[in-house]
């Protein structure tokens, strides 16, 4: 059973609820605080950095958390080729630590901005839809998405908005397709405008990867949509067909909500990684 | 000429010493940081051909007899009528600062749409938002050192270098002796200038 570490940083929330979704695919997740001895790193296969608010959110999300140790033991065992699942905040950590999109390894490339829409501003927590792409992140955290299927997961985020001042850059996330999840419309048409684009991010970007595709640095929260029964009744979409038909059937509701296909999708990878590491 | 306030938390303000823990750790050896000040600045640009002092008076009643913009009980103010402010910025004694600002439009029009409900303001055209950090430093020569800190705890380059400013979203200069209130204008009214995130 392949080792997922958690990283647990002072302000971080969702550490707890991220292991159990882990754990549900069959991963064994362990919370790992961020001032554990450095040799403690490289004992696992991958790495995830949950939600919350590391730091509180101070100067900018993300922005003290990036310049930890052990934000840089991660970085040392991503660069050995082991996955990296940011989180919301994880995101935003790993965006100003320079580690998504890495055309340029080491240098900041992105930021993770104050949301965007006309006549909004601040936080924002709701459903939204999202579709997966085909990057070099695919075999990572989108395996088990089927092409054309949409995903409705929630966000919760106040600095979603993926952006960056450089136009190479920018151009060069399209064409290596690092943009692995998109925010769509709930037909799967392009998110045009908000609600579907709740935070203006480019190419409606909900999760990018480096270029290797082993780090995503993902806004919405598949933790929170890891059981049926968290996926709300209203959803206008097949999911929220099968949330309702599981009303007062308890095996039913324990079963899998649309945001595990993240987790299962690592699961899945790290299953034939230790697998090859058998084999050779 | 503008009119810019200037806020600042009176009660301690945990970001400032957040910067300051965090900051320290990124210093090259014999350079040291002794206090950071975070400060919210608002440039009220009036309309071509208008002034500023139109609307300055009204302005101040609103700033010391509303919470539109400051919160008396958390946070302390100045407010810099184009006739006080006179030509120059000058830092604080003993510090100097880095300006910034978001890459995109600074005008706040909500801002400003909210402050116009009510209070009038005849001949403001738009109220600009952008931040200050006043550092105060030293180098081994016992100057500030501000070409060592301002790579070491400016813009963000790597996860070693740089804090303050993410350049993918902000843009910053800096505020040694005496800028000219034209160049911190002109800063926060023309477009961000371009970044290469390889330069």
């Amino acid at each position: 059973m392949a080792n997922v570490a958690v990283l647990q940083i002072p302000g971080v929330n969702c550490e707890y609820e991220t292991a159990r979704a882990l754990g549900a695919v069959g991963l064994n997740a362990r919370i790992v605080r961020w001032n554990e001895p450095a040799s403690v790193w490289s004992e696992f296969d991958a790495y995830v950095l949950p939600g919350g608010f590391a730091f509180q959110d101070r100067i900018r999300a993300g922005a003290v958390a990036a310049k930890l140790p052990a934000v840089d033991r991660i970085a040392a065992e991503a660069e050995r080729g082991k996955p990296v699942l940011g989180i919301c905040n994880g995101a935003q950590i790993l965006v100003e630590a320079g580690l998504v999109p890495g055309f340029h390894p080491g240098r900041v490339e992105m930021a993770l901005a104050p949301n965007r829409a006309p006549r909004r501003e601040g936080y924002l927590c709701r459903w939204t839809w999202l579709r997966a792409g085909q990057g070099p992140g695919r075999e990572w955290f989108a395996a088990l998405a089927e092409p054309d299927h949409v995903i409705p997961m929630p966000i919760a985020h106040g600095e979603g908005r993926f952006l960056t001042a450089d136009p190479e850059v920018r151009d060069r996330i399209q064409k290596e397709g690092l943009v692995l999840y998109q925010f769509v419309a709930p037909s799967g048409g392009p998110a045009q405008a908000f609600p579907f684009d709740p935070n203006g991010a480019m190419f409606q970007a909900a999760g990018i990867t480096n270029v290797a595709g082993n780090i995503l640095a993902f806004m919405p929260h598949p933790e929170r949509a890891t059981w049926l029964r968290q996926v709300p009744m209203d959803l206008k979409n097949d999911w929220g067909g099968r949330r309702r038909s599981a009303v007062g059937q308890w095996e039913a509701l324990e079963g899998p909500g649309p945001g595990r296909v993240i987790f299962a999708s690592l699961a899945l990878k790290l299953a034939s990684r230790v697998g090859e590491g058998a084999r050779s | 000429m503008s009119a810019v306030l200037l806020t600042r938390l009176k009660i301690t303000d945990l970001t400032a010493w957040t910067a300051l823990e965090a900051g320290r750790r990124l210093l090259e050896p014999g350079h040291a940081l002794t206090r950071i000040v975070r400060e919210q600045l608002l440039l009220f640009e009036p309309e071509a051909g208008a002034r500023a002092e139109s609307f300055e008076s009204r302005l101040e009643e609103a700033v010391r007899h509303s919470n539109f913009f400051v919160n008396p009980n958390k946070e302390t103010y100045r407010l810099l009528t184009s006739a006080e402010r006179g030509e120059v910025w000058s830092p604080p004694e003993g510090a100097w600062g880095i300006l910034a600002r978001t890459r995109e439009e600074t005008a706040d029009e909500g801002l400003k749409q909210r402050l116009l409900r009510e209070h009038s303001m005849p001949g403001l055209a738009s109220i600009r938002r952008a931040k200050v950090w006043w550092l105060w430093s030293r180098g081994p020569d016992g100057g500030p050192a501000i070409p060592a800190l301002s790579r070491a705890l400016g813009i963000l380059r790597d996860q070693k270098h740089g804090l303050l400013v993410n350049p993918h979203g902000e843009a910053a200069m800096e505020l040694t002796d005496g800028t000219p209130w034209a160049v911190v204008e002109r800063f926060l009214i023309d477009p961000a200038p371009a970044f290469r995130a390889a330069a």
